[in-house]
C-alpha cells in the first residue's frame, strides 16, 4: 500500500501537504560520508518535503570558507563545524539561538548530552546547536612490535616516562620503525594534540607558561630530539601519522577513535588502545574533545525545516558508533558492540578518556589561541625558541586576545 | 549626426570609443579594486565587518603591525630569496632548454611541446606530487640521493627549517621552467639565420655568436620573459599550500602566503592588504620594466 502511494504521488496524482512546501536546504561539512552527510541522504529521501544538498569542504578550509561565505550572505542553512570554531560564529549572531525549538522538541533533550560537547555550543545562556558526535585522543599501540621488544602488550606505557623509554626501545631506524606518531602541525590538530599534554601539567588554553609546562612540550622535543618520531610529524596532521602506523613504520600513534575504522582494515598486525600516559603515576588525567556540532544559521529561510533534520540526526545517535566509531554525545546510549574484536576492546578505553576530555574554547577568537599555541610548538620543536621562551610568547600573545 | 556615427564606424571617434572601453574596464575591474585594496589596508576589518562598506580607521596601525611582527624579517628574506632563486634558474634552465630545442633535430617541435606538460597542470596537483616526492622517509627524491651515496640520512625537505623554503623554490624552478623556455624558444625563431651564417662566415665562433647575436637581440624577449616571471613567482601561492604550508614555524612564508594567512586564516584584512599593496608596489615596478622592454619589442 505504501508503494503504491508513492507511486501515486511521484505520478504527481497526489500531492499531499508536506510535499507541497518541497524545500531545499544545504548543509557544509567535512565529508559527505561522515554522520550527518549519510543522516542527511537518508532525510532527503523521505517523504517530508525537504532536500538537503550537501557540499563537502576541506576540513583546513572549512572555517574560512563558512566565514567568508557568511560576510557575502552566501552561507549554507545547516553547517556541521568543528566544535572549538562553534563560539566564533554564536557569539556573533551568525548561529540561530535553539532555545524555542529545544524546548518544543519531543526528540532533542539537552539534558541529555555530555557538559563538554553542550557547552562548546552554548553561549550567553543560548544553545547554538547539537552536537553530531564526540571525540578525543589515546594512545594507539602495536602489540606484534611490543612483543618483539621484549614489552608487554597488556601493559601498555601508562607516564611520560614510560611512554619515552617504549618509544626509545621500540625505535628501529633499521627498519624504518619510529616510536611513536603523533601530530604538532601548525594547524588546529597540532593545538588539539598538544593541549592535554599541558593540562596534565596543571596548565589549560588560558595559562600555557605556568609551572611544569614546559616539561610537555620538552617531553614533544625529545621525541624529535633522539629521533623516536619521523621529523615529517611537523607537518603531518594525524589522519597521515597514522597511516604510518597502519602501515608499520611507527609502533605508537595518538589519535581519535575515527581511525578505528580504517586501521582494522589497513593494520595487518595485533594492536591495543590505552589511555593517554599521565605525567606522574596517578595522574591528573586529561584529553581533548573533539569532532563537529551541527548549527542552523540565523539567516535561513527554513529554521523548522533545518531543525527537523537536526531531530533526525539526534534520533540516529545510536548509530555513530557501530557505523563511524565516532562517540555518541549522549549520556544515554552506551556503545554497541561492532562485532570488531579491537574496535569493541577500544570502547571502554575511549569511553574513559572522553571523562577526561576538555573543550577549546568556548571562546569567540579561539583561532588566535590556537595560532599562538601553534607558533609556540613549532618555535620550539625547531629549536627556534626553548620550551619556556615559546609558551611564555604565545602566553602574552593570549592574554591580548582574553584581556 | 551622420558624421558621428560616420566617424564611429572609421575615425577618431571610433578610437575613442575603443579607448573608453579599454579604460572602463581597466577601471571597474583592475582599478577599483586596486583602490579598495589600498583604502582596506588602512582600516580594521575582520571577518563579520568585511560586507559593509565603510569600516572603522586604522591610520597607519596596521603598517606598524607587519613590519614590527618577528615574521616581518624572515618573510622579507624569504620573498626575495624565493623569487631571485626561482626565476634566475627557471631563467638560466629554461634558456638552455630553448638553445638546445634550437639546434631543430628531428622531432624537437614535439618533444619541446611535451615538455610543457608539466606547465599545464594545475599548481595544487604539481604541488601535492612535490609533497610526495619530498616526502621525508618514503620520498623518491631522498631514495635516490642515498641510493647514489649522496646522503646517508634522510632529508626532511618539508620539516626541516633549513630546507623547507628550497623544497618550494625547488618545486617552482620545475613548474617554471616549461614557460620561460617556450618563451625563449619563440624569441630565439625570430632570429634570421643568415645573420649566423654571416658572423660564422666571419669567423666568430659559437661563444662568440651567442654574446654578439643571440643575447642582443634576444633583449626585449628576456626583459619580458624576466618580468613575467618575477610577477608569476610573487604569485605562486598553491605550492606552498601543498608542500609546506609556509611552515614549519613559518620558515618557508612568504609574503604572498602570509597575506593570505592573515586575511583567510587570522581574518585580519586590514593586516593582509598591507602587504598586497607593498606587493603591489613592487610588481609595478616590475611591470614597468615589462612594459618598456616590450615597446623596445615594437620599435625593432
Amino acid at each position: 500500500m505504501k508503494r503504491f502511494l508513492t507511486g501515486l504521488i511521484a505520478a504527481g496524482v497526489i500531492a499531499p501537504a508536506a510535499l507541497a512546501q518541497d524545500i531545499t536546504l544545504t548543509m557544509w561539512t567535512e565529508s559527505s560520508t561522515a554522520p550527518e552527510g549519510v543522516f542527511a541522504r537518508e532525510f532527503s529521501e523521505m517523504d517530508n518535503g525537504i532536500t538537503i544538498d550537501v557540499r563537502e569542504v576541506r576540513f583546513d578550509d572549512l572555517v574560512a570558507e563558512t566565514l567568508r561565505a557568511f560576510a557575502t550572505r552566501a552561507n549554507p542553512d545547516i553547517i556541521a563545524i568543528d566544535n572549538p570554531d562553534h563560539a566564533a560564529f554564536a557569539a556573533r549572531g551568525a548561529f540561530l539561538d535553539l532555545t524555542p525549538y529545544v524546548e518544543a522538541s519531543d526528540q532533542i533533550d539537552m539534558d541529555n548530552y555530555f557538559d563538554g560537547p553542550r557547552s562548546s555550543l552554548s553561549w550567553d545562556g543560548g544553545v547554538f546547536g547539537i552536537p553530531r558526535a564526540s571525540n578525543t585522543i589515546a594512545l594507539y599501540y602495536n602489540k606484534d612490535m611490543f612483543r618483539a621488544a621484549g614489552l608487554d602488550p597488556d601493559s601498555p606505557p601508562q607516564t611520560w616516562d614510560a611512554l619515552l623509554e617504549a618509544a626509545r626501545t621500540l625505535t628501529d631506524a633499521d627498519n624504518d620503525v619510529y616510536g611513536i606518531a603523533f601530530s604538532a602541525k601548525a594547524s588546529e590538530e597540532g593545538t588539539f594534540q598538544f593541549l592535554p599534554w599541558l593540562q596534565m601539567t596543571g596548565g589549560s588554553f588560558e595559562q600555557v607558561n605556568g609551572e611544569g609546562a614546559s616539561d610537555a612540550l620538552d617531553l614533544w622535543k625529545t621525541f624529535f630530539d633522539e629521533g623516536l618520531t619521523s621529523p615529517d610529524t611537523l607537518t603531518r596532521g594525524q589522519w597521515d601519522s597514522t597511516g604510518t602506523f597502519n602501515g608499520g613504520n611507527a609502533a605508537m600513534v595518538i589519535s581519535g577513535p575515527w581511525e578505528l575504522g580504517r586501521m582494522a582494515q589497513d593494520a595487518q598486525f595485533d594492536w591495543g588502545v590505552t589511555l593517554l600516559p599521565t605525567r606522574g603515576p596517578d595522574g591528573p588525567r586529561a584529553s581533548a574533545l573533539g569532532d563537529f556540532n551541527l548549527a542552523i544559521f540565523a539567516n535561513t529561510e527554513h529554521p523548522d525545516a533545518a531543525f527537523q533534520f537536526l531531530e533526525y540526526a539526534d534520533s540516529q545517535a545510536e548509530r555513530v558508533w557501530p557505523e563511524f566509531t565516532r562517540m555518541p554525545s549522549r549520556k544515554d546510549i552506551a556503545l554497541a558492540p561492532t562485532g570488531n574484536d579491537k574496535i569493541d576492546a577500544a570502547a571502554p578505553v575511549f569511553t574513559e578518556q572522553l571523562q577526561y576530555a576538555r573543550n577549546r574554547g568556548p571562546h569567540p577568537e579561539w583561532p588566535r589561541i590556537s595560532k599562538a599555541i601553534q607558533d609556540a610548538v613549532q618555535a620550539a620543536l625547531t629549536g627556534q625558541k626553548s620550551s619556556q621562551e615559546a609558551l611564555d610568547d604565545a602566553q602574552s600573545q593570549i592574554d591580548r586576545v582574553l584581556n | 549626426m551622420r558624421r558621428v556615427l560616420n566617424t564611429l564606424r572609421d575615425g577618431v571617434g571610433f578610437d575613442t570609443l575603443l579607448v573608453i572601453v579599454a579604460l572602463t574596464y581597466l577601471l571597474l575591474f583592475a582599478g577599483l579594486p586596486l583602490i579598495y585594496n589600498v583604502v582596506i589596508s588602512f582600516q580594521h576589518v575582520d571577518i563579520f565587518s568585511l560586507g559593509t562598506l565603510f569600516h572603522p580607521s586604522a591610520g597607519w596601525e596596521n603598517y606598524t603591525a607587519i613590519f614590527t611582527d618577528p615574521l616581518a624579517r624572515t618573510v622579507l628574506v624569504n620573498t626575495i630569496v624565493f623569487t631571485l632563486a626561482s626565476v634566475a634558474l627557471q631563467f638560466t634552465l629554461g634558456f638552455a632548454v630553448a638553445l638546445f630545442f634550437d639546434r631543430q633535430f628531428p622531432g624537437a617541435a614535439w618533444i619541446r611541446g611535451l615538455f610543457l606538460a608539466g606547465w599545464v597542470m594545475p599548481g595544487l596537483v604539481v604541488g601535492v606530487l612535490w609533497n610526495w616526492l619530498l616526502s621525508g622517509d618514503f620520498g623518491v627524491i631522498n631514495y635516490v640521493l642515498e641510493a647514489l651515496g649522496i646522503i646517508d640520512d634522510p632529508i626532511f625537505w618539508r620539516s626541516d627549517v633549513d630546507y623547507s623554503l628550497f623544497s618550494v623554490i625547488l618545486a617552482n624552478i620545475w613548474y617554471g621552467m616549461p614557460f620561460n623556455m617556450i618563451l625563449l624558444s619563440v624569441g630565439l625563431a625570430a632570429i634570421p639565420d643568415d645573420l649566423y651564417e654571416a658572423a660564422e662566415l666571419d669567423g666568430a665562433n659559437v661563444w662568440q655568436r651567442f654574446w654578439t647575436i643571440t643575447l642582443p637581440m634576444m633583449r626585449a624577449t628576456i626583459g619580458a620573459v624576466l618580468a613575467l616571471g618575477i610577477i608569476f613567482t610573487l604569485q605562486q601561492f598553491d605550492l606552498f599550500a601543498a608542500i609546506t604550508s609556509g611552515g614549519p614555524a613559518g620558515s618557508s612564508t612568504v609574503a604572498q602566503y602570509w597575506s593570505w594567512q592573515l586575511s583567510f586564516r587570522e581574518f585580519d584584512f586590514g593586516r593582509g592588504a598591507v602587504i598586497s599593496v607593498l606587493m603591489i608596489v613592487v610588481v609595478l615596478a616590475v611591470a614597468l620594466i615589462y612594459v618598456r622592454s616590450t615597446r623596445a619589442e615594437t620599435r625593432l
